[in-house]
């Protein structure tokens, strides 16, 4: 029998190895989301992230649920955009802090910008937190935010097919808002069949018809979010 | 829809990984990206081949796989892939929260990922 040591296999020059890696890329951003999640509970804030495509209403809601909540809660709103504080300016009006969130060019907010948005507040000042997401139904369901709980909203003008063509973000919506409902019968978009494409997806979501230009329905809106 | 931002952090992961192993070549590198993310396949080896030029993992290959999303009912425990209802009108199948055995629930357990599987490098 040989020596031990006169029979070790070596790894020749140029050998080829396979280095098991299972290194997950998107993993960063869900770990910082999971950190903004414990501050925030930390703090005992509710923090609510809007999303929805441009022009659904997604300002006018939250400035509606601004007037309807600031007498029971100490309000403070992320406004997401790629840049401009136009709609920032108009929730800064109802008296509450706002911090406009410009991402320049990217179409989603994600964890760290969330995170540095929340050093700019005094934590100890606020309890309920309303993230307005940069206009769109794609990415931000791909990253998020540490938010206790997500809205999607949606409106008529989009036309009838808006949650049958992008199904992901309904998925992890726990309210979902079809706003413009005055608009309905013009746009000719059936409120029901949307309504019923979102439980067909997400049977849990609850879902709330709303007119925020009148403040119809916002009241249930604020409800569905247990507020 | 990012794929060259997360194409970036791929290619640095890979050349990290590299070049603390003295890799004299990498030669190809497994990547896995579920069925949940926005991520085109495509789009991620375009980037890839723009992104590691004049770099040493210059012409290493990137194979890429899909992994199918897996849920889970938190009623029955089922565990597999989603339920799709049709909407034969408009030949559209949409995914469903809800549990093809039961009435449940499901959670998702995996799909919202892309992961570099392994690295098969010269050393």
């Amino acid at each position: 029998m040989s020596k031990v040591s006169e029979n070790i296999v070596k790894a020749e020059e140029g050998e080829v190895f396979d280095i098991e890696l299972e290194k997950d890329v998107l993993e960063a951003n869900r770990k910082l989301a999971e950190k903004n999640r414990e501050l925030l509970k930390d703090k005992a804030i509710t923090a609510i992230d809007v999303m929805g495509s441009i022009g659904a209403g997604k300002t006018s809601l939250i400035a509606n649920l601004v007037q309807l909540l600031r007498k029971n809660y100490r309000i403070a709103v992320f406004k997401g955009d790629l840049t401009t504080t136009i709609d920032a300016e108009i929730i800064k009006r109802y008296g509450v802090e706002v911090v406009a969130i410009n991402t320049g060019k990217e179409c989603h907010l994600d964890s760290n910008l969330v995170m540095k948005a929340l050093q700019k507040l005094n934590l100890d000042a606020i309890d309920l937190l309303l993230i307005e997401n940069v206009g769109n139904l794609i990415c931000p369901a791909e990253f998020p935010l540490g938010s206790d709980r997500r809205v999607v909203v949606v409106s008529v003008t989009e036309g009838p097919y808006m949650v049958i063509k992008h199904p992901f973000i309904f998925m992890d919506a726990d309210v979902v808002v079809i706003n413009k409902a005055d608009l309905a019968k013009a746009m000719q978009v059936d409120m029901h069949k949307l309504k019923n494409d979102v439980k067909k997806v997400n049977p849990e979501a609850k879902v709330v018809f709303t007119n925020c230009r009148s403040g119809e329905g916002v009241s249930a809106v604020s409800k569905a979010l247990d507020l | 829809m990012h794929e060259g931002a997360i194409t970036r952090q791929i290619v640095d992961s890979v050349l990290k990984e590299a070049s603390n192993r003295k890799a004299k070549k990498v030669i190809e590198v497994d990547l896995l990206i579920g069925s949940l993310t926005f991520l085109n396949p495509e789009q991620v080896k375009f980037w890839y081949e723009i992104l590691t030029k004049d770099t040493f993992i210059e012409g290493s290959k990137l194979s890429i796989r899909g992994s199918e999303a897996v849920v889970r009912c938190t009623k029955c425990n089922y565990e597999g892939s989603f339920k799709y209802v049709d909407d034969p009108a408009l030949h559209v199948s949409m995914p469903t929260m809800q549990c093809p055995k039961c009435e449940g629930m499901v959670e998702i357990v995996s799909g919202k990922d892309c992961i570099i599987k392994s690295i098969r490098m010269s050393i």
